[in-house]
């Protein structure tokens, strides 16, 4: 009796063991990849999903015309980044980038919605065609350009360090072995620090919501961000001080579409060099930024009607 | 002392905003649950056959369930899918999908044992007091099944609720997003606010949930 | 075009390997702690033990009726602010205690409960102590009426690590966000994702139907 029911035990055992590796090798199958999670629809997956792939690239994204059909355009900026994307306690978004992009939707003529977005995610919204622009304080680097399409620049940015005023970090050499920055992931802070110094053990964060409460109660030495970022955190708040202010190579901040999304690119590299007859980033700058900057950052941070 | 966060909760419409989050998170879940239900209800009896082909596909999808982390299923069905087929599929939407995905499979194994548990003497002594297969189904099956999964599906809602907490991780805004921006825009102003805030969604999440789990409890020990 | 870059993945591998490490290690250390916190509480509510059972009942409420994803924010961002700062992984392993333990405690409790009085007196009118009868015949009973419900739930808290992401800790999850946010090689990093839960969640899968069928003939008299 009981040898026979450790049998059958053994059995169960022995399916489920089976079945799993079975999942796990769909899971790492060269056909598809989801299945872990549509187990009955497995078959069907494997199907389709090669002749999906194709199709992907041209449903990616909306052009200019279906935008204005549809009389609403989706732009991803950020909802905890004050001052550049963030909600007032009214709920209405605002902040540096929300500025430019109220004033796109009222050129274009369409209604705006706003997707908050992190900054792991912008890429993968343009991507699956979540969003049609991203102006998330969006630094341009050569690798990103191969997955996304920039338009003109309309900011300056590079990295800073910030750290506690009782022990500033002015060189990366300070920072100890046991010591951790923080860095938020799949921001150019977080890319720079893993590729030139490996060594530094970062402390990464999803949000800037939560990275910079965990800085305030005392986490890792130091927070590595755009500096034009840590800066405005040292000038909000006491007892910070941006030990270093410019990290890496100078770099700019430009609005993002969908790879080939060839329409609104244009349009919207006209409408930067547009507004640059009306000095709009400099409003956009006296409106949103100097409070925080003061104004004799103005001409350092703004790019005006996309720079040359 | 700081005033840690109770300010900024009543400025402007900020707890309004924290009850319109709060919500998105319940309008997720219900939906999730009504589908949950009808779906569950289906595939539960399907279970309870005798269909060896279903049997082993259903144990299949449970045992992907049960082992799967719904965050995980969200991020397959939100990033993943539009990457390999291009759907497009909203924030929302995919919550809806993954908790449906995930309720339906809770639901048919509650239906399926609901029904195993009815004795099969209960059948033969109906049949033998000259009862008919649909009368049988309608008097004795269905009022005792039905005592069962009450309770549990009730419970189910709890469960949905607060596993729509990571619908945040996928970018919806609800109840602990807007808690998160609510503590960004007033940084400067109330640096403490973190801990009111938090304490907030907190006590939201408790006063939703615990009515519901208390009246499944009721349920519950009345009917058993 | 392939559809996964098989070299990718491979680069990644050790990356995950760690994370597995330690969603196991923050995973097992609240299990741990989770059943003996859990079970105090349990035998506190069914031995009646006046103040600490309303205490104990209070927070079982409280932990059950909300999600660990907002216990964690709480305890992480919003305790510091009255002074208590608790470094990340030790909130995650509290966290999941304090979850667990509520979930826990219900389910021994339960177990406790359809362990019939009758055994109790009989235990006692053999000669038996209060506490040898509590530790001889009614907990092996318990205990194993309590298997199923047990295992369903270290397998529930196993997966909840997988919020831990949110208050920064490097665990799958993470992982695979973060190299999403990178490298953007989405299908590569949900792969993987998904190849290392089933590393960690089958074979406890498998041990909980493997016990279940055992221990479900522990009991006698039926």
């Amino acid at each position: 009796m009981r040898k026979n029911l450790f049998k059958k035990a053994g059995a169960a055992v022995l399916g489920l063991v089976l079945a799993g590796s079975l999942l796990a090798g769909c899971g790492s199958g060269s056909s598809a990849t989801q299945q872990g999670a549509d187990g009955p629809q497995a078959e069907a997956v494997e199907e389709q999903a090669e002749e999906a792939v194709e199709e992907s690239a041209d449903a990616g994204y909306r052009t200019l015309e279906q935008i204005q059909a549809d009389g609403k355009i989706n732009i991803g900026v950020f909802s905890d980044k004050s001052p550049f994307g963030y909600v007032d306690e009214n709920g209405e978004y605002q902040g540096y980038d929300v500025y430019f992009a109220n004033r796109i939707g009222q050129d274009l003529g369409v209604e705006i919605e706003y997707v908050s977005t992190e900054a792991a995610s912008r890429i993968e919204y343009l991507q699956t065609g979540k969003v049609d622009i991203i102006l998330a304080n969006f630094t341009v680097t050569p690798e990103r350009a191969e997955e996304v399409d920039f338009a003109l620049p309309y900011m300056n940015v590079a990295l800073g360090v910030v750290s506690h005023d009782d022990r500033v970090i002015k060189d990366l050499s300070q920072v100890g072995e046991d010591d951790q920055i923080i860095v938020i992931s799949g921001t150019t802070a977080e890319t720079y620090l893993t590729k030139n110094n490996p060594e530094i053990k970062l402390q990464k964060f999803d949000t800037y919501a939560a990275a910079k409460s965990a800085f305030e109660n005392g986490t890792g030495v130091a927070w590595a961000n755009d500096n034009t970022e840590v800066i405005a955190f040292a000038a909000e708040n006491e007892g910070y001080t941006v030990g270093i202010d410019s990290l890496g190579s100078a770099d700019t901040i430009a609005p993002a579409v969908t790879k080939g999304n060839e329409s609104l690119l244009n349009w919207l590299n006209e409408e930067i060099v547009e507004l640059g007859k009306e000095n709009f980033f400099h409003a956009d700058y006296e409106a949103t930024l100097v409070d925080t900057y003061g104004i004799e950052f103005e001409d350092t941070l703004v790019i005006e009607g996309g720079g040359n | 002392m700081q005033a840690l966060g109770i300010d900024v909760l009543f400025k402007g419409i900020n707890m309004q905003r924290l009850l319109g989050g709060l919500w998105i998170s319940l309008r997720i879940s219900l939906i999730a649950v009504a589908f949950s239900i009808v779906l569950g209800l289906v595939v539960g009896v399907l279970m309870a056959g005798d269909n060896p082909v279903i049997k082993a596909v259903s144990r299949v999808y449970l045992e992907i369930v049960r082992v799967m982390p719904q965050m995980v299923l969200l991020f397959i069905v939100f990033f993943g899918t539009t990457r390999v087929f291009g759907w497009n599929i909203e924030a929302e939407i995919a919550s809806i999908i993954v908790f449906t995905f995930w309720g339906t499979a809770e639901m048919a194994d509650l239906v399926r044992g609901a029904l195993i548990s009815i004795p099969k003497h209960q059948y033969e002594s109906a049949a033998a007091l000259g009862l008919e297969q649909g009368q049988i189904y309608r008097y004795i099956v269905i009022p005792q099944t039905l005592r069962r999964l009450i309770p549990l599906s009730i419970n189910l809602v709890t469960r949905m609720i607060k596993t729509t907490s990571l619908a945040m991780m996928i970018g919806v805004v609800e109840v602990l997003k807007v808690g998160q921006q609510i503590i960004e825009a007033n940084r400067k102003s109330s640096p403490h606010a973190a801990f009111g805030i938090y304490a907030c969604i907190f006590v939201l999440y408790f006063a939703a949930c615990w009515p519901i789990s208390m009246f499944s409890k009721y349920l519950e020990r009345k009917w058993s | 075009m392939e559809l996964l870059r098989w070299d990718v993945m491979r680069s990644y591998l050790p990356l995950y390997r760690d994370a597995m490490f330690l969603t196991l290690r923050i995973g097992w250390a609240g299990i741990l702690a989770a059943i003996g916190l859990g079970f105090i509480c349990a035998l506190i509510r069914h031995y009646k033990i006046p103040v600490l059972q309303k205490i104990v009942g209070i927070y079982i409420e409280l932990f059950r009726n909300t999600p660990l994803l907002v216990q964690l924010f709480f305890l992480y961002f919003g305790l510091p602010k009255i002074g208590l700062d608790i470094p990340a992984e030790p909130c995650g392993v509290l966290g999941l205690a304090l979850l667990g333990g509520a979930y826990m405690a219900e389910t021994f409790r339960s177990g406790l409960e359809a362990v019939e009085p009758i055994q109790m007196e009989s235990a006692l009118s053999l000669g038996m102590t209060r506490t040898q009868a509590v530790l001889h015949v009614i907990l092996p009973q318990a205990v194993s009426i309590s298997v199923p419900a047990f295992v369903a739930n270290i397998i529930f808290l196993l997966k909840e690590t997988s919020v831990f992401s949110a208050i920064s800790l490097m665990d799958l999850m993470f992982t695979a966000k973060d190299l999403i946010g990178l490298y953007y090689k989405t299908l590569e990093c949900l792969t993987l994702l998904v190849v290392f839960y089933l590393i960690i969640l089958l074979p406890v899968s498998a041990l909980g139907s493997f016990l279940e069928r055992r221990l479900r003939y522990a009991g006698f008299g039926d």
